[in-house]
């Protein structure tokens, strides 16, 4: 099924005087057991891509679906709960609020969605299995670049989404630590059925990938 | 609360020294409110006693009792009730062997009328002849005892303290109760006075010669030389303090958003809401100036009891209460630029860095 879709995506930004044509035309659905790897020289227009999949701006023209139901009508109040209980971002830093530590970053997660969060013992084994268990009274300034990242992975999956949605998440990472988080990716597709957007000009990742795609000049196409 | 305290809890230092700065400013306003009241007090504390509502004086006196001098003439057409006195108003100087010279403001009363009869004493009795002075308790403070005999700067003979009496202070010195003939005895230059003033406790005491004129004893007080210079210092002093407050506040915790608000924009593209972190930076900004305000009323507490009595601090709780207030209400105002910025934050503006 397709959890995601986006249907004839155009974003224009800028006024009449200067334009620039970012996404043209693009059509593109996520399987909710798929890593998607959207790759992309920079500015090419893949975080423009990735916020409007996951509603956070809106497309010039076209229409974003998300478990079958449109976005374009919800309020930016119904967005954010949209986001809080399906969608789950990771970004390349600022993951994780610096004052928290690992598992006081799950308890505010708790003050703000009461429901449909991970319960404690699966968040133990998705923790043992990111290998972070150990560090969960630690703060993210006390951890690896790595670490942090993986981390950041289990925030985003304690909500539960059925989509992960991430930019350059493995932009500061070793080649040790891409490999992890590319077969963490694959594995959660796979496992627990989630839909997986990851965009990225990181080649280290295409081997976990089930779908490659590639923006070029405003147009996606699919790679293999 | 929870993020607000977390937050606290791990950047100790920082929040730790502008909690320090909020005391330091909140104890120096409770201080200076306590000190304004102190002298407020202290300039207008023996006429509050007498209760009076009205007071009489020479009409080129500039309302001011040391300028005003009423001859005998023109009280001849005054009938003084129960409710009326005349007062001797003077400055003197009072010297005894073995003790400090005190100045001090002489108030020469006549023994039939109601400020002689409403002399609350604390120690001794009243004065019987015009040699005889009740002094404020100021004087006792100071080492003068009960029988003690005084002089006043040049004034000649002795006065004898046969009485001490408590609040009674004019502008910021200890009264010596005294009588109008020993009043008019330093009066040398002319005999024929016969008050510096009339006061009285009816609201429609009316001055019956052209050449005198009533005032409402709140416009005598406002007149009374620098009362109301000092209080108007005062009160720019504080409020300036409160903007100080205000500004240190705001900045603070401005910079801490600004600090913050990569990770603000990530969790608000993570679906939190900004209600949440907007929350969390007002209850810091009350944290702050509570656990302040908690510790600079601890040190005015300790200020209060270990303060030596000259000086002239009065600790008003409900105006020291207000004060408090105002400046918890200065703190969530100083909340308001840093919340306004989170509300703005785009979450886009992190997303592709
Ligand atoms: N708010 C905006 N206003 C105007 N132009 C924008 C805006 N956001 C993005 N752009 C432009 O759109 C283009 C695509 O930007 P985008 O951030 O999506 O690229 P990207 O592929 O993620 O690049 P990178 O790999 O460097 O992260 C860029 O040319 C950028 O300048
Ligand atoms: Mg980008």
């Amino acid at each position: 099924m397709s959890v995601i879709e986006l249907r004839n995506i155009n974003k224009i930004f800028g006024n009449k005087i200067s334009r620039v044509h970012v996404l043209k035309n693009i059509n593109f659905s996520a399987e909710n057991n798929q890593f998607n790897l959207v790759l992309g020289p920079s500015g090419s227009g893949k975080s423009t891509f990735l916020t409007i999949a996951g509603g956070l701006q809106k497309p010039t023209s076209g229409q974003v679906n998300i478990e079958g139901q449109p976005i374009e009508g919800l309020s930016s109040k119904d967005r954010d709960t949209l986001r809080l209980n399906k969608i789950a971002f990771i970004l390349q830093s600022y993951n994780l609020l610096p004052y928290l530590t690992v598992k006081e970053q799950f308890v505010l997660v708790d003050k703000v969605k009461n429901k449909g969060n991970l319960d404690s013992s699966s968040l133990d084994s998705l923790l043992k299995k990111l290998g972070i268990e150990e560090l969960q009274e630690k703060y993210p300034g006390e951890l690896s670049g790595g670490q942090n990242q993986r981390a950041a992975i289990a925030r985003a999956l304690y909500t539960d989404p059925s989509i992960i949605l991430a930019d350059e998440p493995t932009a500061s990472l070793d080649s040790d630590n891409v490999k992890e988080v590319g077969s963490l990716f694959k594995s959660l597709a796979k496992e627990q059925h989630k839909s997986i957007v990851v965009v990225t000009h990181d080649l280290r990742l295409v081997d976990f990938a089930d779908k490659i795609y590639e923006i070029l000049d405003g147009r996606m196409k699919l790679k293999e | 609360m929870f993020l607000a305290l977390k937050e606290i809890k791990r950047e100790k230092l920082r929040y730790g020294l502008i909690i320090s700065m909020i005391v330091l400013i909140a104890y120096l306003i409770f201080v200076l409110t306590s000190l304004a009241l102190g002298l407020a007090q202290e300039n207008t504390q023996v006429i509050d006693s007498w209760h009076i509502k009205r007071i009489v004086l020479d009409k080129d006196s500039d309302i001011n009792l040391s300028q005003s001098l009423i001859t005998k003439k023109e009280l001849s057409t005054f009938k003084l009730s129960r409710k009326d006195a005349y007062i001797g108003q003077a400055s003197i100087v009072v010297k005894s062997k073995g003790n400090k010279k005190e100045s001090a403001q002489f108030i020469g009363l006549d023994k039939h009328q109601f400020i002689f009869k409403n002399i609350k004493l604390l120690s001794g009795r009243k004065a019987a002849s015009n040699r005889e002075i009740v002094v404020d308790e100021q004087f006792k403070d100071d080492g003068y005892r009960l029988g003690e005999k005084v002089s006043f700067n040049s004034f000649s003979g002795k006065y004898q303290i046969v009485g001490f009496t408590k609040g009674a202070k004019l502008s910021v010195a200890p009264v010596v109760y005294g009588t109008l003939s020993a009043w008019k005895k330093m009066q040398s230059s002319r005999s024929d006075f016969k008050a510096s003033a009339v006061v009285s406790q009816s609201s429609n005491f009316k001055a019956a010669n052209s050449q005198l004129k009533s005032y409402s004893s709140g416009k005598f007080i406002n007149q009374l030389p620098g009362y109301s210079a000092q209080n108007s210092t005062f009160t720019f002093m504080i409020a300036f303090l409160m903007i100080i407050s205000l500004i240190v506040i705001a900045v603070f915790l401005y910079i801490l958003t600004i600090q913050k608000i990569k990770n603000y924009a990530v969790l608000r593209a993570q679906g939190i809401p900004a209600k949440i972190l907007v929350i969390a930076t007002i209850c810091q900004s009350a944290i702050l100036v509570v656990s302040g305000l908690i510790i600079a009323a601890l040190l005015t507490i300790l200020t209060a009891v270990f303060i030596p009595t000259a000086v002239p601090m009065s600790f008003n709780l409900p105006i020291l209460l207000s004060v408090a207030v105002g400046l918890i209400i200065t703190g969530l105002i100083g909340a308001l630029i840093p919340a306004r910025i989170i509300v703005r934050i785009n979450p886009i503006s992190v997303i592709g860095e």
